[in-house]
C-alpha cells in the first residue's frame, strides 16, 4: 500500500537550504500560518509547490508513450483476490466501474469527490435507499480480443460480476451487502441491499470494483491469466517483475480518448533507481516523500512539475488492545495520547511536510485540514497531565507493554522509536518493540489475537465515506482492525448510511470523529504529505485526494496527454 | 575418477534430503502463510472462505503429507505452481534462471579479467606502488557493499551522464545490444566485489609458487619472465583460486538479490526473496533446492578441475 514511500530521507540541512531558496524566490509568500506555538519551523506552512495542477486549456494531443517506474508489482491480476496497489495501479484502466470519481480535468480541486457515471449513465435509489437502479451506457464494448471479441456490455454482465465478487475473494465484504440483483432490461441493473445505504454508489465507485468478464472466468476458472475489460486500455503485456504494457483501446466508449497510445509501467523496486529513471527521462511520473528529495530532483530536472500532495487522512496509527486491560480504560488511552509529541514527528521525521494524523478524511466534514486545537484535549502534547491521568487510572509507575509493526516505509521506524521514547520518558511505560516482516505482521494484526499495541493501519484504496466510517469502525465489521467497540459509534455510522442530506452527513461524520478523538479509539500518528513530480510534457495527471494518478486513481490516465 | 564422481553424486543425496527438510521446516515455522499475504490490507475475507482456499491449495494437509507431496513433485520434475500467482514454478524459473546466469557469468568474467592480471602484477611486483594500488582496490572491493556501490553507480550515471541502463529487462535473443547495456553496470558492480577475493588469493598463491624450487630452476635456465610466470607459476597457483571462484559462483546464483533489485532485473534473487516474503512455499523450496543442487555440482566440478590443473592429484 505504501511502498511509494520507500525512499530514504535526506539530511535536514538540505531541507533548510531548500526552504531558504524557496523563501527567496517568494514561492511561499503569504502562505505562512502560525504553528502550534512551540517555536518550531513548519515547512508545511510554506508551500513551495502548488497542491493542485489545473487541467491544461490547450487542445489535447494524441499519441506518445507514458512511462512510469513503479515500486509495485501486481501479485496477481485476478481482481477478486487482492486489493494490492500493484494491481490497482492499472486495473482501473483495463476495466471500468459503474460509477467513478471525477478526473483532474473535471474537478475543481483535489478534494472534489463528486461522482460521475462510468459504465452507468445515471443512478437513483428507492425512497428507503435499499434499492439502487443503475442505467447503463449503451454501446459499451468489451475489448476486442478473444473470447469477448468486442461484444457489448449488458446488465447481465454487471450482475454476474457483482455476484462473483460477493461469492468469494477479498472484495466480498463490499458486495455482500447486496441481497439481490435484477436486470429488467439490457441496460438496467437494479440492486437490492440488505440494509439501507445512501452511500452505496460510493462503494461501487471504489477502485477495487472494476468489472471483469464472465467468459474469461468461465473459460479459465480464474482471472489469473488474462485481464479483459471495457476500459480505455487493453492489457498488452504483463511480465512479472519487469513491466506492464497497456495499449490504447480504439473502441473505448469515451470517443477520442484516451490520448496516450501506450502506458508502460516498469517494475522498479529500488527508490534510487526510480529517481535515476525520472532524471534520465525513462519515467514520466515519480512520487517523492520529502522536500529534500524534490530539491535533489530539481537540481537535475529544473523543469519538472511538482505537485505538493496533501493527505486528507493518515493510514497509520497506534492500535491498542482496547478490549483488554489496561487499554480498555479510556483514561489510559487518553494519557498515552497526551504523552506523544506528534508535532516532533512531523518536524523531524517528515521534514515538516506532514500531517498530525487522523483517520476519517476531513473533507467529509470540514473544508480545511485539522488544526492541533481541533483534535480536542486528549491529543495535545501535555506530558504532566498525561502522567496525572495515568496515575488516576491506577498506573502511577507506568507499566510494561509491547508494540509490533512492519516497516511500510523507512520513516516509520523512527516514528515507532519516538513513540517508545515519549512513553518511557513521560509515563514510564516500557514498550518492547518487535519489527516483523509483512506477512507475519499482517497475519497477526488482522487476526486480532494480539495484546498490547500494534502500529495499525487502515486500507489505502478506499475513497468513500462508508468505507472510512462504517466499514472501519463499526464493531461488527471485519475491517474494524482497531477493535473499536462503541455503541455510540455503531449508531452514528449506521445512521450515516441512512442520511441522504450531504449537510447532515457532514454533521454526523463530525460527531463520529469527535467521538473517536474523545475516546481515543484509534490513536493516529503523523503521516507525510509527499510530492508527485511530473516531466514537463505531462498534462492532466494531477493527483486527487485519496486517489493518486500513479496509484489507485489510475483511471485518470484516460485523460492524460503528452505535450511533445 | 569416474568412481569418485559417482560416489560424490551419491553423497549428494543425503545432503539434498537434509536441505529439503530444513527448508520445508523453516518455511512452516515462519508465521503467516501465502493467503495472509495475498489478502493484502483487505481484511474482507471470512474464516470459511479462507479455509476453503487453504483446502484448494492443499495447505490444510498434515505437514508430513505436504512434504512427501512436494518431494514427489521435485523428483518427478513437476515442482507445481506458485501459491501466490498460480504460475507454474517451472515457467517462473525458466524466466528467472537465464537472467541470473547471465548476470553471474558476466560478473564472473569481469571479476576474473580484473582479478587475475592485477593479482599476478601485485605478486610479481611485490611491495611496489602497483602492488599497493592493487591491494587497495582489492580491499575496497571487499569493503563496499553491493547496495551502496549499486546505488552510487546508478545515481551518478544519471546525474553525470544523464544515462542509466534501460529499465525493463530485454532478453539477449530479443536485443543483444540492449541486453548487454542492461547487464553492464550490474555485472561490473558484482564483478568488482568478486574480483577482490580472487585478486588477493591470486597474489598470495603466485607469490608462494614463485618461491618454489621448480620456478627458481626455470629462472636459472634463463627462461623469459613472462613464460616463467604465466606458463609455469600461474597454472599451479590457480588451484586455490579455482576453489574460491567455484564457491563464488554458487554464492552468485543465490546472492544477487540486491543487485537485481537495484537494476530491476527479474532474476532468481528477486524471485526467491519475494517468495519468502509472501510465504510462497513451493517456490521457495524449489529455488532453495535448485541452489543446493547447483552448489553440490559446482563443488564436484571444482574438485574434478583440480586434476586437470595438477596432474599429481588423483582420486581414490
Amino acid at each position: 500500500m505504501h511502498d511509494d514511500l520507500l525512499v530514504p530521507l535526506s539530511s535536514r540541512l538540505d531541507r533548510r537550504q531548500f526552504l531558504a531558496c524557496a523563501g527567496w524566490t517568494g514561492l511561499a509568500a503569504g502562505a505562512l500560518v502560525a504553528g502550534p506555538g512551540r517555536g518550531r519551523a513548519h515547512a508545511q506552512a510554506r508551500p513551495a509547490y502548488p497542491d493542485w495542477i489545473p487541467a491544461s486549456t490547450s487542445p489535447p494531443k494524441r499519441g506518445g508513450v507514458l512511462t512510469r517506474a513503479s515500486s509495485w508489482d501486481p501479485p496477481v491480476i485476478d481482481p477478486r483476490l487482492t486489493q494490492s496497489i500493484g494491481l490497482y495501479q492499472f486495473a482501473g484502466l483495463v476495466g471500468n466501474r459503474l460509477v467513478r470519481y471525477g478526473f483532474p480535468d473535471e474537478v475543481s480541486g483535489p478534494a472534489d469527490l463528486s461522482l460521475k457515471g462510468d459504465l452507468a449513465e445515471s443512478w437513483q435509489s428507492s425512497p428507503d435507499f435499499r434499492v439502487w437502479t443503475f442505467k447503463l451506457r449503451p454501446g459499451v464494448k468489451w475489448h476486442n480480443v478473444p473470447p469477448l471479441n468486442g461484444r457489448e456490455l449488458v446488465a447481465a454482465d454487471v450482475k454476474y460480476c457483482f455476484e462473483a465478487y460477493a461469492k468469494e475473494g477479498v472484495q466480498s465484504f463490499t458486495f455482500q451487502e447486496i441481497e439481490a440483483i435484477e436486470t429488467p432490461d439490457k441496460y438496467t441493473v437494479r440492486i437490492h441491499l440488505k440494509t439501507p445505504n445512501v452511500l452505496f454508489p460510493q462503494n461501487v465507485a471504489e477502485p477495487i470494483t472494476v468489472l471483469f468478464s464472465r467468459e474469461v472466468l468461465e473459460e479459465d476458472g480464474d482471472l489469473k491469466k488474462r485481464m479483459i475489460g471495457t476500459g480505455p486500455y487493453i492489457l498488452k503485456e504483463h511480465s512479472r517483475k519487469v513491466k506492464v504494457v497497456l495499449q490504447r483501446n480504439p473502441d473505448y466508449f469515451d470517443k477520442g480518448r484516451p490520448y496516450v497510445d501506450e502506458y508502460v509501467i516498469l517494475s522498479t523496486p529500488d527508490a534510487a533507481t526510480r529517481m535515476a529513471a525520472f532524471r534520465t527521462g525513462q519515467s514520466d511520473i515519480i512520487w517523492l516523500a520529502s522536500p529534500s528529495e524534490v530539491e535533489t530532483i530539481k537540481k537535475t530536472n529544473a523543469n519538472a512539475v511538482v505537485q505538493s500532495y496533501h493527505n486528507t487522512l493518515a493510514p497509520f496509527g497506534v492500535a491498542l488492545a482496547q478490549d483488554k486491560p489496561p487499554f480498555n480504560d479510556v483514561r489510559v488511552r487518553r494519557a498515552l495520547s497526551m504523552a506523544i509529541d506528534r508535532q516532533k514527528q512531523v518536524d523531524t521525521v517528515f521534514e515538516g511536510h506532514g500531517i498530525l494524523g487522523w483517520g476519517v478524511p476531513y473533507i467529509y466534514y470540514q473544508d480545511k485540514p485539522l488544526t492541533v486545537a481541533s483534535f480536542g484535549p486528549w491529543w495535545q502534547y501535555r506530558p504532566a497531565e498525561a502522567k496525572k491521568l495515568l496515575a488516576e487510572a491506577g498506573h502511577p509507575n507506568g507499566f510494561e507493554t509491547t508494540l509490533f509493526y512492519y516497516e511500510y516505509f523507512p520513516q516509520m521506524t523512527s516514528q515507532v522509536q519516538l513513540v517508545q521514547q515519549d512513553l518511557k520518558r513521560n509515563l514510564n511505560i516500557n514498550v518492547k518493540i518487535t519489527k516483523l516482516d509483512y506477512t507475519t505482521y499482517y497475519g497477526r494484526y488482522v487476526e486480532s489475537k494480539w495484546d498490547g499495541m500494534s502500529w495499525g493501519f487502515q486500507s489505502g484504496h478506499a475513497v468513500g465515506l462508508d468505507e472510512r466510517t462504517y466499514q472501519y469502525m463499526h464493531s461488527r465489521s471485519t475491517k474494524n482492525f482497531f477493535r473499536v467497540n462503541d455503541p455510540v459509534i455503531d449508531d452514528l455510522t449506521t445512521k450515516l448510511r441512512q442520511t441522504p442530506s450531504v449537510a447532515d452527513q457532514r454533521a454526523i461524520t463530525k460527531k463520529i470523529v469527535d467521538r473517536e478523538f474523545d475516546q481515543v479509539q484509534r490513536m493516529w500518528m503523523p503521516y507525510d504529505n509527499g510530492f508527485v513530480v511530473f516531466q514537463p510534457h505531462v498534462r492532466n495527471a494531477a493527483a486527487g485526494a485519496l486517489r493518486r494518478t500513479d496509484g489507485y486513481g489510475c483511471s485518470a490516465v484516460a485523460r492524460v496527454w503528452l505535450d511533445k | 575418477m569416474y568412481k569418485y564422481a559417482v560416489r560424490r553424486l551419491l553423497l549428494a543425496v543425503p545432503v539434498l534430503l537434509l536441505s529439503s527438510l530444513i527448508v520445508f521446516g523453516l518455511m512452516r515455522v515462519m508465521p503467516g502463510d501465502a493467503l495472509t499475504a495475498l489478502m493484502g490490507e483487505s481484511g474482507n475475507i471470512g474464516e470459511r472462505e479462507l479455509a476453503k482456499i487453504r483446502k484448494d491449495l492443499r495447505l490444510d494437509l498434515p505437514y508430513h503429507e505436504q512434504y512427501l507431496l512436494w518431494v514427489w513433485q521435485m523428483v518427478s520434475f513437476h515442482p507445481g505452481d506458485s501459491i501466490f500467482t498460480g504460475e507454474p514454478i517451472a515457467v517462473s524459473l525458466a524466466k528467472a534462471i537465464p537472467v541470473t546466469l547471465e548476470l553471474a557469468a558476466l560478473a564472473m568474467v569481469l571479476g576474473l579479467v580484473i582479478a587475475i592480471p592485477i593479482g599476478v602484477l601485485s605478486a610479481t611486483r611485490q611491495d611496489s606502488a602497483s602492488d599497493y594500488v592493487g591491494r587497495v582496490v582489492a580491499v575496497s572491493g571487499l569493503s563496499f557493499p553491493d547496495f551502496w556501490l549499486g546505488t552510487l553507480v546508478i545515481t551518478f550515471a544519471a546525474i553525470w551522464f544523464h544515462w542509466i541502463p534501460a529499465i525493463g529487462y530485454v532478453s539477449f535473443w530479443e536485443s543483444p545490444l540492449r541486453n548487454l547495456q542492461q547487464f553492464l553496470l550490474p555485472a561490473a558492480v558484482l564483478g568488482f566485489r568478486l574480483s577482490a577475493a580472487t585478486m588477493r588469493m591470486t597474489r598470495s598463491t603466485v607469490l608462494e609458487v614463485l618461491r618454489e624450487d621448480y620456478v627458481r630452476t626455470a629462472w636459472a635456465k634463463g627462461l623469459e619472465g613472462r613464460i616463467v610466470v604465466y606458463k609455469h607459476a600461474l597454472k599451479n597457483a590457480l588451484i586455490p583460486v579455482v576453489t574460491i571462484v567455484g564457491g563464488q559462483l554458487g554464492v552468485l546464483l543465490a546472492g544477487t538479490v540486491v543487485v537485481e533489485t537495484i537494476f530491476a532485473l527479474p532474476g532468481m534473487g528477486r524471485l526467491t526473496v519475494e517468495a519468502i516474503l509472501f510465504r510462497d512455499y513451493p517456490v521457495v523450496q524449489t529455488n532453495v533446492m535448485l541452489v543446493a543442487g547447483t552448489l553440490v555440482s559446482l563443488n564436484l566440478l571444482v574438485d574434478l578441475t583440480y586434476a586437470w590443473l595438477d596432474p599429481r592429484i588423483r582420486y581414490q
